[in-house]
């Protein structure tokens, strides 16, 4: 599966339960990133995410067990390194804004298993620059 | 239960937590640090490492009454020593500025003195720290809300809190209460630290809410709260040579680095997670973060 994940610059991901930070143009970004595809979450991204109508969105709480080999998974408040051995490609924003954080992302990618394909920017609805990396495993 | 049932359970519980902690996912903590509910301004720890602790809980002390969705703001009057209060706003999308911010330099807060060290971030030790973020209010060289900050306090400890209320208000438009208030000990000049609260309004807290004490503090470097004057701490010099000696280790799976003479330095040099960085700085230019013991 392909795991889809938010992250500041010190590679927080949420802070007291709740996310970090959210942007409208990231959301319609991730969405085209789908093609169509199914894009599975749990009922707390949901809530963000329920005004994109055109999206083929699957909620579950359970949905890192549930998604297939090929299915997006946006991940924002679930442990995923139960899950390394699904995961084909992860895909990294990152806001390069600094917000507080309790919880982190910590899969190591520099440590042989995965190959950065893939780096880009865009501007988002309220942060100046978002940077899209896309880690493809090697092993 | 006998002495063997409870080492037995004891040794299942450790084995979770080490089990836990290899994990790719830190779970959150109470506080930054010591793990203790703090409920009280005098319980606060003194500053060890992080650059805050939460409050209560991490929940604001906000009312019911107060929740409103019309934007305000207010800040205290200096007091007889020309202290900064409380910056009590309601931050909207109306607040916030839509302007370059403009120059706060004649303001000079209490404690104020302009001094440079090679080891903080930008070379000055004080900085002019709004209460109620420029990007929140808009606010320029409001004297109610300006006091005197370490660099660190202002960008490691401020700007970040600031930057998640900021985000969520211009993507949700929703609105949120944000109480800032500097903590001046007795007659000190120089505030302690600023409690820092925030709650959002139309989700009730569901998008922010936190309460947490940021330290006025800077790393390496001695503080006198009486009048703002400083020095290079002696303490952390002697440190610093001592640990010169030796390399430091990180664990590239936890993303915690150790330093010589903490708990499990020695355990880390066989780890197959052992990265070793020449200095605190780079392992936490890399993301790592201190072990606490």
């Amino acid at each position: 599966m392909i795991v889809i994940i938010c992250i500041d610059e010190k590679k927080g991901m949420m802070f007291h339960n709740r996310r970090q930070s959210q942007d409208r143009i990231l959301r319609e970004h991730i969405i085209k990133e789908c093609k169509g595809r199914k894009l599975y979450m749990n009922p707390y991204s949901y809530h963000m995410f329920k005004q994109n109508q055109d999206a083929s969105i699957v909620v579950s709480e359970h949905f890192l067990e549930q998604a297939g080999t090929e299915a997006y998974c946006f991940v924002e408040n679930q442990n995923i390194c139960h899950y390394l051995d699904k995961i084909q490609e992860i895909v990294l924003y990152q806001w390069n804004r600094h917000y507080p954080a309790d919880t982190y992302f910590t899969v190591d990618l520099s440590d042989g298993n995965w190959d950065l394909v893939r780096t880009e920017e865009f501007k988002g609805s309220s942060h100046e620059k978002i940077t899209r990396e896309v880690y493809k495993k090697i092993r | 239960m006998n002495y063997k049932k409870i080492r037995g359970t004891w040794i299942i519980f450790i084995i979770c937590c080490m089990f836990l902690t290899s994990c790719s996912f830190v779970l959150p903590e109470k506080t930054a640090q010591t793990g203790q509910e703090i409920t009280n301004l005098k319980d606060l720890p003194a500053y060890s490492e992080g650059a805050y602790v939460e409050l209560n809980g991490n929940i604001p002390q906000f009312s019911e009454d107060e929740l409103t969705e019309k934007s305000f703001e207010t800040y205290s009057d200096l007091d007889d020593l020309q202290r900064c209060g409380t910056a009590y706003a309601n931050i909207g999308t109306d607040l916030m500025p839509v302007e370059e911010r403009g120059s706060i330099g004649k303001v000079k807060p209490t404690g104020w003195h302009t001094v440079k060290y090679d080891q903080v971030d930008g070379k000055y030790l004080y900085n002019r720290c709004h209460l109620i973020g420029y990007q929140l209010s808009g606010e320029n060289a409001n004297e109610k809300n300006l006091i005197t900050g370490t660099r660190y306090m202002n960008v490691e400890g401020m700007l970040p809190f600031e930057n998640m209320v900021a985000d969520y208000v211009k993507e949700t438009g929703n609105h949120v209460l944000y109480r800032v208030t500097p903590v001046f000990e007795e007659q000190n000049l120089l505030a302690k630290g600023v409690q820092m609260e925030a709650m959002s309004v139309e989700d009730q807290g569901e998008g922010i809410s936190y309460n947490v004490f940021v330290y006025n503090v800077q790393p390496g470097i001695y503080i006198d709260y009486k009048t703002g004057e400083s020095s290079l701490d002696q303490t952390d010099l002697e440190q610093t040579d001592t640990q010169a000696e030796g390399e430091i280790r990180g664990n590239s799976r936890s993303k915690i680095y150790h330093c010589p003479g903490q708990a499990a330095y020695e355990q880390m040099a066989d780890s197959k997670y052992l990265v070793i960085f020449k200095s605190e700085q780079e392992a936490e230019n890399e993301g790592y973060r201190k072990a606490k013991r």
